[in-house]
């Protein structure tokens, strides 16, 4: 038992980083406990749950209502003020080693392009070795009666095509892979 | 004759707003139950339910012309209320009514077809005096046409569905080379839509205002116009925010265009609630685009400054009642805005989002009007458009009403899915929304982020994400969290735990 407390006494005394996807760095040390510090400066924020069921923080006298939508082993989504936010969390030693793995491997070739939302493929607007613009539209996707242009979000060669004009797709399902120029 | 019940034919906010009419005017009121929301708010609102969860068609139920004729005279019912959409602009559906002698809260049938197909509406226009902009006199035969038509006119053009609305089945073409692909797009859209893929072509305003006129007409030839209504920002065509007042129009073009949009609804011989749609330029020209025969989704800011119920005297007109005021007797007072709330979002390109309102609030006062059809628990499904709540703010001006606007959007809280209230931030935030100058282009070249979010606001977020995992992590390594003896509780989680 005394074994156990000392490890949990450990995460509460731990530094932690909330990794943004625009590669912002937020440390914070002891974040459990009352003293929580933030860039180093101890920080006074406050958590509620309301009566009627809303859960938000306390910052500076205002509130700001706040809720995790997504939440996958290391990997979060926090909306906060109808903003949402992602983070992976990491430890100092894990962010040193995925900068020097990130290093190693050289930029990522390929990315892919899923589906928005649910909805029917309409129709196909490129082929397999195909050149893309960023803002180049590749595909029409119908969702909530409106047909929707999907673009390229990169220059790129069409790698792999996974769907068919008339498909049925489900949100976030792999539509197109891009090889990245 | 005196309406003693009606069917609304539409569900969402639309159906309990006029059912909140009806029921004050001591009529009593039916809504149609679907299988897609069978626990929906609005069903709740109505005094008795007609049940179409029974699969007969493919046809949607709101839009099954047949199903609900047969109904309402099943039930016996006096009228049916269309809300908005396109049941409501269905002249087959206002013709059956009328064959029927179902009393149809709106104008009549012939009114909606020659309206509903802009070419016949703009012919109409055009005999009035009314300014149009440059384009084709009927229908394009095909896309090849479209390129050859848009050459001759001139770029930036827009492509229309004849039968189109609700900014379905409308493309814009920056050049030649867009332009075949934007027709194919919009005929397409529009063949699915409105069974109709025929388009017509016109020269394209850049960056004009989008200024309607609110029209009431009965059917004893009194007509008047309720001011007009702002509705420039705007994505992809479809209006997101609008106000009334426009910071645009002073009392001279109010009348003028005022005047035009009576002409246009006279020239048809209109009654019911209308709108009718101008393109203003920035040397305050203004060209007619459409008339919307029905209520609009942005009817409330028309109520808010002129104090008149637009469902109540859609009835009292259909009833046969005579308008209970005359064009001198109308009023603006102060300014309203109102912020379609969506369930989208914002930061991946208004993509809709699905799943359920777990809790929604937003602060009572009586400068804040809500018109919704969620609550607590309400699932937000596919089948439908993805707006959940309108939220009109009331001041006595412009900027008193910027001021509550901003009050108002900070405290209405929804948990359980993204909502366009992030985008409605930023566009109040932004210096020349909050100066009355903008235009249609407002998105795209104005608003650089559509979404609003103070610095320290990711910082917060990183330390709840932050604190959620170690919190999790404590709990993986054996250590239990401790309720009885609090002692292990974080002593700054004051109410309540989370989760």
């Amino acid at each position: 038992m005394a074994e156990k407390n000392k490890g949990a006494k450990n995460t509460r005394k731990s530094r932690m980083i909330a990794l943004s996807t625009t590669e912002k760095e937020y440390v914070f040390t002891n974040p459990l406990d009352r003293k929580v510090k933030y860039m180093g400066e101890t920080i006074q924020i406050k958590l509620y749950e309301d009566p009627n069921g809303f859960s938000y923080v306390l910052w500076k006298n205002k509130k700001y209502p706040l809720e995790i939508i997504e939440k996958n082993q290391n990997k979060y989504t926090v909306m906060l003020n109808g903003v949402w936010h992602s983070f992976t969390i990491e430890t100092p030693f894990s962010l040193k080693r995925k900068k020097f793995l990130e290093s190693q491997a050289g930029t990522s070739s390929s990315v892919t392009i899923d589906a928005p939302m649910p909805g029917k493929i309409v129709e196909v607007l490129v082929e397999e070795g195909a050149d893309v613009k960023a803002g180049e539209p590749i595909l029409i996707l119908e969702a909530m009666k409106m047909q929707n242009e999907i673009s390229s979000h990169v220059d790129g060669v069409i790698r792999k095509i996974a769907i068919r004009q008339n498909d049925s797709v489900m949100k976030d399902d792999l539509l197109i892979e891009i090889e990245k120029h | 004759m005196k309406i003693k019940s009606i069917l609304i034919a539409n569900r969402g906010e639309i159906a309990i707003r006029i059912m909140r009419t009806a029921r004050r005017m001591g009529i009593r009121t039916y809504a149609i139950k679907t299988a897609k929301e069978p626990n929906a708010w609005y069903l709740d609102e109505a005094d008795d339910i007609i049940d179409f969860s029974e699969c007969l068609s493919d046809t949607p139920e709101f839009l099954d012309i047949e199903r609900i004729i047969h109904a309402v005279r099943e039930n016996n019912i006096d009228a049916v209320h269309p809300g908005y959409g396109f049941l409501a602009e269905n002249p087959i559906f206002a013709r059956r009514c009328e064959e029927e002698n179902i009393n149809f809260i709106g104008p009549s049938s012939e009114v909606i077809y020659n309206m509903g197909n802009k070419t016949v509406a703009k012919d109409i226009a055009r005999k009035n005096n009314v300014p149009l902009l440059r384009g084709s006199k009927g229908t394009l035969l095909n896309a090849d046409y479209a390129r050859r038509f848009a050459n001759a006119i001139g770029y930036p053009v827009i492509l229309k569905a004849a039968a189109g609305g609700g900014g379905r089945g409308m493309r814009v073409a920056e050049n030649e080379e867009e332009v075949e692909r934007m027709y194919n797009l919009a005929s397409n859209e529009s063949a699915k839509a409105f069974n109709d893929p025929a388009m017509f072509i016109e020269k394209y305003v850049a960056q004009p205002r989008h200024i309607e006129f609110q029209i009431l007409a009965d059917k004893h030839g009194n007509i008047v116009h309720l001011g007009e209504r702002e509705c420039s920002i705007q994505r992809k065509h479809q209006k997101l925010i609008e106000e009334s007042p426009s910071p645009a129009l002073d009392p001279e073009l109010r009348e003028t265009m005022g005047n035009a949009a009576v002409d246009i609804a006279k020239g048809v011989g209109y009654f019911s609630a209308g709108t009718v749609e101008f393109l203003l330029d920035a040397d305050r020209k203004f060209y007619f685009m459409e008339m919307n025969t029905r209520i609009q989704v942005e009817h409330p800011v028309t109520e808010m400054v002129t104090g008149i119920d637009l469902i109540e005297q859609m009835i009292k007109v259909a009833q046969g009642e005579k308008l209970p005021f005359a064009q001198k007797d109308i009023r603006l007072k102060g300014h309203a805005i109102e912020f379609r709330i969506n369930a989208e979002d914002v930061q991946s390109g208004f993509s809709p989002s699905l799943g359920t309102i777990e809790k929604i609030s937003w602060p009572e006062s009586k400068n804040v009007r809500v018109d919704t059809g969620v609550r607590d628990g309400s699932v937000i499904t596919p089948y439908f458009d993805s707006m959940i709540a309108k939220l009109i703010v009331y001041g006595e001006d412009r900027e008193k009403a910027l001021q509550e606007s901003s009050n108002a959007i900070r405290k209405f809280w929804i948990k359980g899915t993204k909502t366009t209230l992030s985008f409605c931030r930023a566009v109040l935030q932004n210096r020349n929304f909050r100066k009355g100058n903008f235009n249609t282009s407002f998105l795209s070249s104005e608003l650089k982020i559509h979404y609003h979010s103070e610095p320290e606001e990711e910082m917060l977020a990183a330390f709840f994400a932050v604190f959620d995992f170690a919190r999790d992590l404590e709990e993986a390594e054996g250590k239990k969290l401790n309720v009885e003896k609090g002692k292990n509780i974080t002593p700054w989680l004051l109410n309540k735990r989370l989760r």
